[in-house]
This record gives structure tokens, sequence and C-alpha cells, in this order.
């Protein structure tokens, strides 16, 4: 057997049971309290510009007026082992290809329609990166003070409770 | 020096010592300093004040810099926390480092450490029912494990005298198997819930939906008013703690009775190792205290001992507590300490769509759910297994957070989700677990952890009667909610292992017999009269039902027997 199994036979016979990381070191593994990867300025412009086709400025501002590229950097750096990151930081690059294969230039540089159209192929050719994409840019975006407080209804204490509130004209969901 | 040792000693002893500072300890520490002891209340965590320590409590959603969740190193050093939602970013402070004192799991067992004064009582979900003899005399009627030493006509009073002081929220329903509380006004249901109720009960004759009945205040009473406690403000953030002291925890509702008294003395950070048995005067004496932070021992001494240490913290610390007269641990004569541990398991249910009445929201946020008390064994309804379930959950309208169609996005998309979506509705079971006395934890003496105690192994496991149970959890909510007018019903069992659902009871049961059991009926140790264990630990089965309330009874019962028993000199 490997040394790895041998290493978890003998803690089992040891009766424990041992956890992932004190495996990995055990292992000599690189543990996740290092670097993560590094996002240059433009990555965070070009997270930027996506999320902003995803939720785009309507009557209230969209994703990169409420700054969702700063989130998703963050959650990304600090939630995420190294090669999850690698991984979500591949499927922006390979978006931005695909802006350079179809149009012949970077994502960046295209108008809203053709924007629009790059990130609609994306779901399907590149659908769990789109989906990851999407889900992060909705939680930053409701999460966030433009969108919480005007794309949504925000009344962080609402002192009473009402179980059949009539819907009112103009009522947006509830932000918390 | 002689004198100096005298005072030393005299300044390190009380007239009661209680383990722990949650909602058994909380409760301890105020009746016995209102009954005028000087007590000494030692909490392992650190310490939380009351409304300033709340940090998170009145955050903005962008203030906080994950959304909830946790980072990687997070998840490296508490691999057993990380497991399910109440260790996130918000509450990240209240909970343990694991990785100071990590513990094996022959079979998976995951079990919540909080690392605060007030120990659970801050997170927990305030769920609050009484229990009734459909529970206690359930292993008599049975014939398995032990009989309870108690029933519920021994314990309603002392329901009825903690009730008045925590506030319940609920509503009369007149049901033996669910005995009501002396309750403050019950909270609204959401309107989908209103609906489901009438239908269901209709449907199902005998069967009812509730609302939840939960230690947040409504309508406070005097009581809670003149104890500095706030109406609830619906904001449905408990967990991160409550500056309005809306809901029961040690910091809003025993601690500052105890501390008004004077008698109080509070030190956090103080990891009881063992409790000192004296083999001539056949008492405890005192414990031995490991300080969490310097690591400094320390010794101090009381009349009695209320071990409240929550059930697996309490055995660790009996376990350990050998000697002479009790090499297998304090008061185990009978071999049962570490035995019959049990928890409820949960996790499996269903949920659907209500169609229509979109002309209906909601306002506030609403930290309690609906209850359907059990109804399974009882009167004509008999099933393949034994003891039954019964359902948390509740219905709302959906949020910007719902799964839209996955593929879309752009203005509509966003549009969508800034408009409220459907009506809602889902049941989780909660069921009961047996007794079973091969599910045990006990110690690893060979693997110390961070101050010096052994580590605790776990070997316990759902067994054939729940995983019987589990089936008609899972397909009763389907058929109530389907009869009830639900659309779109999907079930769900999710897997359940014990001590995810927090509620983690036995091994160091209550009995008649001390051949077979710990403590006696008073929960006074059958071998050692001066110590008392009034938490989980001492719960001689499981029921459906949440058990918290029934552990602030019991505390209030054997602190009111204790005081007695030290008046007339008998312990």
């Amino acid at each position: 057997m490997n040394r790895r199994e041998a290493v978890q036979k003998l803690t089992l016979l040891m009766g424990g049971v041992i956890s992932a990381p004190l495996m990995a070191g055990v292992m000599g593994e690189k543990l996740n309290f290092g670097p993560s990867v590094e996002v240059s300025a433009e990555q965070e412009a070009l997270l930027a510009e996506i999320a902003d086709v995803i939720i785009p400025t309507t009557k209230t501002p969209g994703a990169k007026a409420a700054g969702v590229e700063k989130f998703i950097t963050r959650v990304m750096r600090d939630c995420y082992v190294e090669e999850e990151q690698q991984k979500f930081y591949a499927g922006v690059e390979r978006l931005n290809k695909d802006s350079n294969t179809v149009y012949g230039k970077g994502f960046a540089a295209l108008d809203t329609a053709q924007k629009n159209e790059i990130v609609k192929r994306s779901t399907t050719a590149d659908k769990p990166f789109f989906l990851q994409m999407k889900g992060l840019t909705v939680t930053a975006y409701f999460t966030s003070e433009i969108g919480a407080t005007q794309a949504l209804d925000y009344l962080p204490i609402p002192g009473r409770f009402d179980g059949s509130y009539p819907m009112k004209e103009g009522q947006k969901t509830w932000a918390l | 020096m002689a004198n100096l040792n005298v005072d030393a000693v005299k300044d390190m002893t009380y007239d009661a010592i209680v383990i722990g500072s949650g909602v058994s300890g909380g409760w301890a520490a105020k009746e016995l300093t209102e009954k005028g002891l000087r007590v000494l209340m030692l909490e392992k965590g650190k310490p939380l004040e009351h409304v300033t320590g709340y940090e998170n409590a009145l955050k903005d959603p962008w203030e906080m810099k994950y959304n909830g969740r946790l980072t990687v190193k997070q998840k490296e050093t508490h691999p057993f926390l990380s497991r399910d939602y109440p260790y996130n970013e918000m509450t990240e402070k209240y909970w343990m480092n694991d990785m100071d004192s990590p513990y094996e799991e022959k079979k998976r067992f995951d079990w919540f450490r909080p690392n605060i004064v007030g120990g659970k009582s801050i997170m927990w979900g305030r769920q609050s029912y009484r229990w009734s003899d459909l529970d206690f005399e359930g292993n008599l009627k049975d014939g398995i494990a032990v009989d309870w030493p108690i029933r519920y006509k021994d314990v309603a009073p002392w329901y009825s005298y903690v009730e008045k002081h925590v506030g319940i929220s609920g509503e009369k329903l007149g049901l033996p198997q669910l005995p009501d509380s002396d309750f403050l006004p019950p909270m609204e249901m959401y309107h989908v819930e209103k609906e489901v109720r009438k239908r269901l009960e209709k449907q199902f004759p005998g069967r009812t939906m509730t609302i939840g009945r939960v230690a947040n205040l409504s309508q406070p009473d005097k009581i809670q008013l003149e104890g500095g406690r706030s109406p609830c403000q619906y904001r449905n953030r408990c967990s991160y703690g409550c500056p309005y002291g809306a809901y029961f925890s040690t910091q809003s509702s025993t601690l500052p009775p105890a501390v008004k008294t004077g008698l109080l003395t509070l030190r956090p950070d103080s990891v009881v190792r063992e409790i000192v048995y004296d083999k001539v005067k056949q008492k405890a004496t005192g414990v031995k205290v490991t300080d969490a932070v310097t690591l400094q021992e320390r010794e101090y001494f009381a009349k009695i001992i209320f071990v409240c240490a929550s059930a697996i913290g309490t055995s660790l610390v009996l376990l350990n507590s050998t000697s002479d007269r009790f090499p297998n641990g304090l008061g185990n004569d009978s071999g049962e300490l570490g035995h019959n541990l049990m928890d409820h398991h949960f996790r499996t249910g269903a949920s659907g769509v209500w169609e229509g009445d979109l002309d209906k929201y909601y306002f506030g946020r609403r930290a309690n759910g609906i209850y359907v008390p059990r109804y399974q064994n009882i009167g004509n309804d008999k099933r393949d297994y034994i003891r039954g379930f019964g359902y948390q959950g509740g219905g709302g309208r959906q949020g910007w957070q719902r799964n839209v169609a996955e593929l879309a996005f752009g203005a509509d998309f966003k549009e969508e989700l800034t408009t409220p979506g459907q009506w809602t509705m889902g049941f989780g079971g909660f069921g009961e677990t047996l007794p079973y006395h091969e599910n045990r934890m006990y110690l690893n003496k060979e693997k110390k952890d961070k101050w010096g105690m052994p580590a605790v192994v776990f070997d316990a496991e759902l067994r054939e009667n729940e995983m019987k149970m589990r089936k008609d959890m899972m397909n009763d909510a389907a058929e109530m909610l389907e009869k009830s007018g639900v659309k779109n019903v999907k079930t769900h069992d999710n897997g359940s292992y014990l001590g995810m659902a927090i509620h983690e009871m036995g091994t160091a049961r209550m009995g008649r017999d001390p051949k077979t059991s710990v403590l006696n009926g008073n929960n006074q140790m059958h071998a050692v009269k001066n110590v008392f264990v009034t938490d989980g630990a001492a719960m001689v089965s499981a029921s459906c039902v949440n058990p918290s309330l029934t552990y602030m009874a019991l505390t209030a019962r054997a602190a009111d027997f204790a005081v007695k028993e030290l008046k007339k000199k008998n312990i």
C-alpha cells in the first residue's frame, strides 16, 4: 500500500480519525495557510465588468457601482483553497479569451450587447464557472450597501412581526 | 506560614461550586446565590459581556467580510465545528478552537463546543417545550433502559417556576403529550402557515400545527422588564447575541440576578480537570482547575458541587475524577458513566410551494418556526417503531437568494429578484433516539489536550428504531403538506449523525437503582451526596422534544433540594 493508506490504517487502529489538513501535513503536502492566487488590477476590473452584465444598472445602480469585485476577490482569497481559486480565475480567463476569439478584443473593450453575448455563451460553454460567478455576484450585490438599500427594501430593526402584511405598491424584496 | 495556608484555603473555599455557566450552570448559580450561598461558578470559556460583547449583533451585511462564510484557516482549526451552520463568521468568537482539544470518533459524532461564559445559551435555538409522562414513563412502558425516577407531577411546578422568570412565548393547546407552559403571547404565523394549519387540522383530525414555543419575549412580563430585558425586535439575529436581552441566555436572564446577590464569584478561563473526593468524609471536597490561558493550576473547595458542564463535558470531568473509591470515575459504581448517549436525529422532511396569495407579504423576521407535536404511537396511531417525532419548520416568501431560472442574468433577472417570490412551506422532523448502553463516550488517557485533559472518544450511532422512524418522518411530512394544498412537494433526507442536533444527552443518567444509574431522583449522585448533575448528562431518555427547558426546571428543583439538605446538615 502507499504511505497515505498506511498512515490512515494505522490511525484507525489507534482509534483516531485523522483530519484532511493533518493528513496533508503528515504527507508533506502544502497547507493553505500560505499565499493565494495573486489577482491583478486588470483581473479585478474584469470581474467587475462580468458582474455588471449579470446585475446591470437599471433604475438602481448595478454590480460594478456596488463594488462586488472587492467581495468576490476577498472571498476567493480567504475562503477557497489555492486550487479552487486557480480554477475560478481560469474561468475568468477563458471568458476573456472567448471575447478575443469572437470579437477580436478583450471583454472590457466590448460594447454592452457584445458583453451580453459573451456571458450568454458561457452559460452553456462554461456552465459551472458561470453559475459560480453568478452566485458570488448575486450575494455580493444584494448584501452590498447599494444593493441592499437601493435595489431592495432595507429594514434592520423591524420592531414587530406581521405574517400577513399586505403587499404595498412598490414593495421590494426585503434585504435581510 | 501555617496561618497563611489556612487563609489561602479559606479564600478558595465557597459554599457551592458550579461547573459551567450555560443554561444549567447559570440557573444553578442564580438559585444557589439567591438562597444565600456563596457560589463560585467556573467556566472554561472566555468572558462575554452582555450587550457590549455582541460585536456582530447590529452589523449591516456589508460590514461582514465574507457574508457568513468561514475562511480556509478557520475550517482547518475547527474541523468538527465547520461541519455545520452554527459556527460561522458572525458567531466565530463564541466557539472553541477544535484543535486545542481534538476528540476521537469510532463513529462520527459532531460535538459543538462553545468557548464563552454563557455556553450554548447564547447560540441556542430557543425552542422550549415541557416534557410529559409520555416521556417520563416511556422506558418503563417499553421495558428498556431504566425508569425515570421522576414523573411530570414532580417537575411541573418547577417548569412554572422557571418559565415565570424566562418568559416562554407560545399557544395553549391542552395536549397531554405536550403540556402547556405558562406562556407569554404566541408569535403570529406567516400567511402560508395559517393556510396550511387550517387544512392540516381538517385532513388529520387529532393533529395540529402550532407556533413554536420559544424563549423570546413576544411581550415581556414585569419580571423580565425589571430584569432589564426588552421585547423581541424581530431581527432574527439571535445567535449573534441580543442587545435587547430579548431571548433567554445566561447573560440576559440568570447571571444578573446572581450577581445582584453579591454572593457570586464568576471565574472564566477555568478548566475544571477533576472533582476531588475525600474517602474518609465520603464527600467531594472541591475541584482542581487549570487556568485556560496561563496553564497555572489551582484548587477550590466547597460544601456542594453542581456539575453543569454540558452532557459530554460533565461526564468528561466525572470520568477524569478517579480515586481509590472510584477507580472508574466519580460516582461510577454502576459502570453507566459515559453510556446511554443520546441526541435527537433530524435533517429529514419535506417542503413545497404554496401557489397564490401574492398580495400578502410579511413585516419583520420571526425568530421562530412552527411546531407539529408528536402524534405517533399515541392512541390508535401505531407504528413499527417505538417513541416518535415532532416537526419544526415553517413558511415564508422566497427572497433574493432564490433559484431563478439557472442561466438567467441581466436586467430582467435583477428585477425579478427585487420582487418577492412565491410562498413556500416545509417540515423537518426531530426524532427520539433510544438510550442504548452501547452508545457511549469514554476517555483516551494516552492523548491529552492543551490543558492536560484526556481526549474524549465517541462510539455511538443511530440504530434500527431510529432508521425506521426516519422513513415516517420524511413521508408523513410529504403527506401532510400535500393534503394541505402545498404543491411541488419534495422530500429530503440529508442524513443525521449523533451530536448534529446539539441536544446531546445521557452519560450520567438518573435512576431508581444505584446499580444501574449515576444519579437519584433529585439529580444527586447516589454515591456522593454532595454532588449534583443537572445538565443533559442526567437524562434517562431523549424524548423528541427539545430539552433545555427541562434542564432549567431540573436545575432549579435540585438546587432547592440541595440547599434544604445542606440546612438539615444531611450533606
